[in-house]
């Protein structure tokens, strides 16, 4: 049965080309971005010329909101240094892979869950480095520490992808359900009166068959089938069609008694738990109207974008690429080279043939006004109000009388737009300005 | 870094949808009624639509050339205006109407205020208002079945019963987009693809039938239904107050919006003078957009509800709201009745003048034209109702004449009579000032060809001059025109009722 919608979304095409997952093992130098998840940098804990193994830890956390880097390969740690990322440029720690992949010690050591108390496993968590695979790269373990576990109802896996192009979770779901679903009886350790609820959109029917088995004799378990929608895979919208519940900028999902995490992730906690392994791998799908063979690969992290687009046939027979991006369509960053590092968060490289956003610009008319972008938006907003608002300068008004901070930026406006007009990169220079006018 | 891509922000891919394809889907559900007026109305319905479409664009394409503003036509918004502008001219205008028309919208309404997305008021109603104001006697002279004749509205008004199926399928004509089928069939197709939301068509038909029920004369629901159907409602439900511009944007807002439109509508119908009420009210509530757009901005869905900002306790939303709208609707009503008067008189100094030849006709040499002391009064008792011991005659118009020197030439009384032999007659009489008949003129005339039609021959037509009675009889000062006794009875009795009128009301 079909579960329940949120309000507003779009349905862009969805170009899924699913291709099962195959194995990339990166040659050369693998490149880790210290400022790979939201918070503070890590701190290297390695030297050039170190030798390093797989799953060591090559870079601390720092502070509470930060998280950790192991090494994906095993080899010499080349430099320490200022390379381009995927967000432009920052400090990254260059290892030389020898290709061996020998394993530093207790590295994929099987462990009984049950035999852990919750802070051991929140501890492990921790350890392992894992962040949030949907895309945001937020530190799992601070999420897994709320001010009250036992206020946590649901604990909700999120399987929706509801961006274009993206099939790793897909395929995640589809060969991994087993693994998953123990990660998610791990978290209902940890939340004893929680209800875990696994969402998927409903153009996945392997993957909600496979889950679907995975959770035979689970009391506390079900799937939450979602009409196909983006942004359905938002956290806010996950939290609405699961809990029945919207909520604000100012509240997190556990303030309404919701845990949600990206099937990746959930698999990242298996792995770290159960099979003592730190997240320095993942499934990457590889697809955009550029590329020859669309598809998935298990990939290690810090290896160059460029690499895996090669792995994947290159771009197809006379194609140019016009944007380069790191995740979906309608999310994901525009990337200037693909000489860049994959990150954690990193789910997809998508290459489009063709620039439409720059097209679109020679389509550019006034506002009409026709509100297509009001029944867009799945916060409630007034697009069009706050675009006009904002363009005049009028933060003000932008912020308080149309609640312009409220905007997730997940682009559901801007996508349905008839005039082409630019509205989430005005309410992104919006936001950056109040925001920053209100640290000052 | 050996190549280099785009870069922007997300997102990265767009809907195909543009506002040219808005437009046109809005010209497509047009086009049903366009068709319609074409095929009932006959090829001048054609060159009406295209003078207004092609006049429209060349306007927009002068004007952006004239104010160096950029190639505006492929967003397909002067085609719309033009095609909008021409379904609601009557189908025998002259074509300079459509052409000045279409230059009044785009140049003044919509170019003068920024253009595209920044007109205040519908292009296409602003500029059906001007042409109303400034050439009040083609915009309001409708033809039916290629004879002279009212409009079912005019027809109801008048008292007289309308055909329901005539009006809807069009064929009780009206402006060249008066098929109420044709017209919901383009509205539901603009419905189920998007296009426009139900907010606004359901409450204008709601507001203007409450409007109706409550304060109309001997409503049923068959009037009622000719009334929406037959009087440019359903064109301004679905495509006229729907239009985004000048239309609120929060959905509560379009329903304020649309109750607005219906509630003025039925105003001005039933009290204004102007027989032009859904124009005029779809107009003033485009006046009450920018404030409904200001006062109802819907919250985000998660500030919905009890819980509102913690730092604002208690909203006062809702009754800062309801006091705006009861502003809003204040002045749209006192403004809806101002402009009403200022207009009706306008309107009707134009008709007056526009009937100047049928006065002539009976009264040559005339010139000034005005209602007599007292009549007005007489009238407006009468509200429609028989006249006289003739049968079903009512009064239409009473008016003296006055030469260019300013002597009075005589009265002309116009009547009209529902049982002629095949169709209700219409005649104007001429009555100089000692009560001698000066002749008479038929105003509308249907009836069957070599039977009844006798009566506009001039050995008819001709006892009426001259002759000085209290009351006329067939047989008696009047002879029947040959095969044509019912009609000549039918035209005696008219002119026995005005006389009738004049020596009771008029004469000295």
């Amino acid at each position: 049965m079909l579960g329940k919608t949120f309000r507003g979304g779009v349905h862009p095409d969805e170009c899924k080309h699913y291709a099962p997952h195959t194995v990339y093992e990166p040659r050369g130098e693998l490149v880790y971005p210290l400022a790979q998840h939201i918070g503070k940098p890590a701190t290297p804990l390695v030297r050039a010329g170190d030798r390093v193994l797989v799953g060591q830890k090559i870079a601390e956390r720092d502070g509470y909101i930060s998280s950790c880097i192991h090494s994906s390969v095993s080899g010499t740690v080349k430099t320490v240094e200022r390379r381009a990322t995927v967000m432009g440029a920052g400090e990254c720690i260059v290892v030389e892979s020898d290709g061996k992949y020998e394993l530093y010690p207790g590295v994929g050591e099987a462990v009984d869950p049950d035999s852990l108390s919750p802070e051991q496993i929140i501890a492990r968590v921790r350890e392992a480095g894992v962040v949030g695979l949907g895309g945001a790269a937020f530190p799992t373990p601070v999420k897994l520490e709320p001010k009250d576990r036992d206020a946590i109802e649901y604990v909700i896996l999120n399987g929706a992808e509801c961006e274009p192009y993206i099939t790793c979770d897909d395929d995640l779901m589809r060969q991994k359900a087993p693994e998953i679903v123990e990660g998610l009886r791990i978290l209902l350790k940890i939340f004893p009166n929680a209800e875990g609820v696994i969402l998927i959109e409903k153009n996945k029917p392997e993957a909600i068959a496979a889950m679907q088995k995975a959770i035979e004799g689970e009391e506390k378990m079900r799937i939450h089938v979602a009409p196909v929608k983006y942004p359905q895979g938002g956290e806010r919208a996950v939290v609405k069609v699961v809990a029945g519940k919207d909520t604000k900028l100012s509240q997190l999902p556990a303030d309404v008694g919701c845990l949600v995490d990206n099937v990746a992730t959930v698999y990242a906690i298996y792995e770290a738990v159960c099979r003592s392994t730190p997240l320095f791998r993942r499934l990457v799908t590889v697809s955009g109207t550029a590329v020859r063979t669309p598809g998935n690969f298990l990939v290690r992290a810090g290896t160059s974008c460029a690499e895996l687009l090669e792995a994947a046939g290159g771009l197809k027979e006379g194609a140019e690429a016009a944007k380069a991006l790191s995740g979906g369509p309608m999310m994901g960053i525009a990337m200037a080279s693909l000489d860049v590092p994959l990150q954690k968060s990193s789910g997809a490289i998508v290459l489009l043939a063709e620039d439409e956003a720059e097209q679109s610009e020679t389509k550019l008319t006034e506002c009409i006004r026709c509100g297509r972008c009001v029944h867009a938006c799945p916060m409630g907003l007034s697009p069009l109000l706050m675009a006009e608002a904002a363009l005049r300068g009028d933060l003000q008004r932008y912020e308080q009388k149309l609640y312009g901070l409220e905007c997730i930026s997940c682009g559901s406006c801007t996508w349905v737009c008839p005039a082409k007009r630019p509205l989430m990169q005005t309410f992104k220079d919006a936001k950056d300005a109040i925001l920053s006018a209100r640290r000052k | 870094m050996d190549q280099k891509y785009h870069v922007s922000s997300s997102p990265h891919v767009r809907s195909p949808l543009t506002t040219g394809a808005v437009m046109y889907d809005v010209i497509l559900a047009l086009l049903p009624a366009a068709v319609f007026g074409v095929w009932h109305f006959g090829v001048h319905a054609l060159l009406i639509i295209l003078m207004s479409v092609v006049s429209a664009v060349l306007t927009e394409f002068v004007f952006n050339a004239l104010t160096g503003k950029g190639n505006t036509l492929r967003d397909g918004s002067a085609v719309l205006t033009g095609l909008l502008l021409a379904l609601c001219l009557p189908p025998q205008v002259p074509l300079y109407i459509p052409y000045i028309g279409a230059v009044f919208a785009i140049a003044v309404v919509k170019g003068l205020f920024g253009g595209l997305g920044r007109n205040i008021l519908n292009p296409a109603l602003a500029a059906r208002c001007f042409l109303l104001l400034s050439f009040g006697g083609p915009m309001t002279r409708y033809f039916a079945d290629g004879v002279s004749g009212a409009t079912p509205l005019a027809a109801i008004a008048a008292g007289r019963s309308a055909d329901l199926v005539r009006i809807l399928t069009g064929h009780a004509g009206g402006v060249i987009g008066c098929s109420a089928i044709a017209l919901l069939l383009g509205g539901l197709y603009l419905l189920i693809s998007g296009g426009i939301t139900w907010q606004i068509p359901v409450a204008t038909v709601a507001g203007f039938s409450a409007f109706m029920l409550l304060f109309g004369e001997n409503m049923t629901p068959a009037l009622l239904l000719a009334q929406i159907a037959g009087g440019g409602v359903l064109m301004a439900a679905f495509f006229m107050a729907t239009d985004p511009v000048t239309s609120p944007v929060s959905g509560p807002g379009q329903l304020m919006f649309g109750a607005c439109v219906g509630i003025l509508s039925g105003l001005l119908r039933r009290f204004g003078s102007s027989a032009d009420s859904v124009s005029y009210a779809v107009i003033l509530a485009n006046l009450a957009t920018p404030v409904l757009d200001e006062c109802i901005v819907p919250k985000p869905y998660a500030f919905r509800g009890r819980e509102g900002r913690p730092e604002q306790p208690v909203k006062t939303w809702l009754p800062g709201t309801a006091g705006a709208i009861a502003a809003v609707v204040a002045v749209c009503a006192a403004l809806a009745v101002g402009v009403s008067m200022l207009t009706g008189s306008v309107v009707e100094q134009r008709r007056l003048a526009e009937n100047a030849e049928t006065y002539r006709a009976v009264l040559p040499g005339a010139e000034t034209f005005e209602v007599p002391d007292g009549v007005a009064e007489v009238l407006d008792a009468l509200d429609g109702d028989i006249y006289g011991p003739y049968g079903n005659i009512r009064i239409d118009e009473v008016i003296t004449a006055k030469d260019a020197s300013g002597n009075v030439l005589g009265t002309v009384v116009s009547v009209t009579n529902p049982d002629g032999r095949d169709a209700p007659i219409s005649l104007s009489v001429g009555i100089l000032p000692d009560g001698t008949l000066n002749g008479i003129v038929y105003t509308d005339l249907n009836e069957t060809p070599g039977i009844g039609m006798k009566v506009a021959d001039a050995s008819f037509t001709e006892q009426f001059k001259g002759v000085k009675a209290d009351r006329l009889t067939v047989g008696g000062e009047i002879d029947a025109a040959a095969g044509a006794t019912v009609s000549s009875e039918a035209v005696v009795d008219c002119v026995n009722a005005a006389l009738d009128f004049w020596t009771a009301h008029v004469g000295a």
